[in-house]
């Protein structure tokens, strides 16, 4: 092992050695536009519910954390030097022009890509689980306990709790946990606990089991037993890996990156497309590319993709709804499908949570972005097509990505000016060779969700905003 | 008694009432519809107010403002506070440290 002063020596070369395209800040979208911040809402106050005697109140997220997600003031947030230490042994990641694939297209396009999926935890969630860990840590807690639906999330969670020497605890949607057991077996690699969702450990769990002993699981079922382990133990506390207002703030440094890289170019983008999950690899492109162009005065049209198994922005409602299955984290206004929406399996695993979150949503409500859903057969096509010409294989939920970005180039005129378009790879699909493998062999199916399904949950959820629409005196 | 004893007893008086204002200032100003005037501290911040997780936070960055001073996390991840006089003790020892 190294000794301590070796090791601080190590830490300052590191620092000397960090690429300048590394930011040294997250770009926060809240200095320009503060009116974002005012679509989260407490449960309580919406629903003025009895509760129970003697219950007390902590935090659930370190100050920190939680000042990021409401700071009005500040255009950009300093990254801790631990945090940038971090990012610099994968950061900045490739810019890079996809050559192949616009011949290959034949389009008017000059089509950009960032990639995401070099990182050893193979995405873009490293970002944020990088910096939550160090928050959590500095905090004292002890463990973090989180729900994933891909994977990719308790991947970079993991590792980022091994970093800063945390216990991590993750419940993962067994329907991807089964087509992907490797990916269970990675955060095992990291030291993190594993279990499918839903398990018997949980009470959310074991009533869903009840009610469906073959439940496919959800995002939300999963947060939902993340958050009872949590409250059984006060050294815990539950993370998640998108929609909140400061995990799209880590994942700035993306679209920072790439501001610089294309300037380098000479180029700025004309279209931003990134996939649409909860909107953290979303965020994390377009924010600062938003940022960018108004500064510039310059218009910009920004595109998020979503899976028609889940198609919270194209055809969900903006309403208040939860974020998972127990009701206890805070309900906030979202475009969603309903917190008991359960949406087909696809393998897109990370696109199959019910509701974008609050600030994506907001940009979708005043019209700052837009929205499209791709079919999963759609998507594979894509992301075999991007891997044959551009030898990267993304996640399939970056291969949406690129469906929407083909989407949007093939309309563009002839004979206007060419588009220049920057796509988010956010992950590899290195670990979805089976799915591949499924595509190649015809075995994939073009997935909707389900029009009763849908039509029952989007009902549940209108009831839900009427029973909340009370002021919280008049119960 | 002696007249410094008083005299540290009115101190602490006085910094108990500042600070119950600040407390019933800040609650009202996190919680919409609340009226300082109904506030007692016996009551309990989640069973009587319905201050949750996400209002406390916002109640602490109001009084983290009003107080002048950052709080810091890894002091205020390991408090649970039941009542309004919980939070007053609170305000209370931050307010004493931040005057030392």
């Amino acid at each position: 092992m190294k000794s301590g002063s070796d090791a601080s020596g190590g830490r300052r070369a590191v620092a000397a050695a960090r690429d300048p395209l590394l930011p040294t800040h997250w770009f926060n979208i809240l200095h320009d536009r503060p009116q974002y911040v005012a679509s989260a809402m407490s449960r309580s106050r919406l629903t003025g519910a009895a509760k129970r005697a003697g219950h007390g109140v902590h935090l659930q997220q370190p100050l920190s954390l939680a000042r990021q997600s409401l700071n009005t003031t500040d255009r950009f947030i300093p990254i801790p030097d631990e945090v940038l230490d971090l990012y610099a042994q994968y950061r900045p990641t490739p810019l890079r022009r996809a050559v192949r694939l616009e011949e290959h297209l034949g389009a008017n396009a000059r089509i950009y890509y960032k990639y995401e999926g070099a990182n050893l935890t193979g995405s873009h969630k490293l970002n944020t689980a990088l910096a939550q860990a160090y928050y959590y840590a500095r905090a004292g807690v002890k463990r973090i306990v989180t729900g994933t639906a891909a994977g990719q999330w308790g991947t970079a969670l993991a590792y980022a709790c091994q970093v800063m020497n945390l216990d991590c605890t993750i419940f993962m949607v067994r329907s991807t946990l089964r087509q992907k057991p490797i990916r269970g077996e990675m955060m095992q690699l990291f030291g993190a606990v594993v279990h499918e969702s839903p398990s018997d450990l949980t009470e959310v769990g074991r009533r869903v089991l009840a009610e469906d002993p073959a439940a496919t699981g959800t995002q939300a079922v999963a947060n939902a037993e993340a958050i009872e382990l949590t409250a059984e133990d006060s050294g815990s506390r539950f993370a998640v890996g998108s929609g909140e207002n400061s995990v799209l703030l880590h994942q700035t440094v993306i679209g920072q990156e790439a501001v610089s890289q294309l300037a380098r170019l000479g180029e700025f983008p004309d279209c931003v497309i990134a996939s649409m999950g909860a909107g953290s690899n979303f965020g994390g492109i377009a924010l600062p590319l938003l940022g960018a162009a108004e500064d510039a005065g310059r218009p910009i049209r920004l595109v998020a993709v979503e899976s028609t198994a889940c198609p919270k922005l194209t055809r969900g409602r903006y309403l208040y709804d939860l974020s998972d299955a127990l009701g206890t984290t805070p309900i906030t206004r979202v475009y969603s499908l309903g917190s008991g929406y359960v949406p087909p399996p696809v393998y897109a695993g990370g696109l199959r949570h019910h509701s974008a979150g609050p600030l994506a949503s907001a940009m979708h409500a005043d019209g700052s972005m837009e929205a499209m859903a791709i079919d999963q057969l759609t998507s594979f096509r894509a992301g075999m097509l991007f891997c044959q010409t551009e030898g990267i294989l993304p996640a399939p939920e970056s291969a949406h990505a690129v469906a929407g970005m083909i989407d949007v180039v093939s309309r563009h005129p002839r004979g206007e000016a060419p588009l220049v378009v920057l796509v988010n790879i956010s992950g590899h699909g290195l670990l979805d060779l089976g799915a591949y493998r499924s595509f190649a062999a015809g075995e994939i199916e073009a997935v909707s969700a389900d029009e009763a399904s849908l039509s029952r949950s989007l009902s549940a959820l209108e009831e839900f905003n009427q029973s909340i629409a009370e002021p919280a005196e008049a119960t | 008694m002696a007249a410094g004893d008083g005299s540290e007893v009115a101190v602490r008086s006085e910094l108990r009432r500042v600070a119950t204002n600040l407390v019933f200032g800040a609650l009202a100003a996190a919680i919409p519809g609340l009226r300082v005037e109904t506030l007692d501290e016996r009551q309990e911040l989640y069973a009587d107010l319905g201050l949750d997780s996400l209002g406390f936070v916002q109640l602490l960055l109001e009084l983290e403002g009003k107080l002048r001073v950052q709080l810091v996390d890894d002091e205020l991840m390991t408090i649970e506070l039941v009542t309004v006089a919980d939070l007053i003790d609170l305000v209370e020892r931050i307010s004493l440290r931040a005057a030392k």
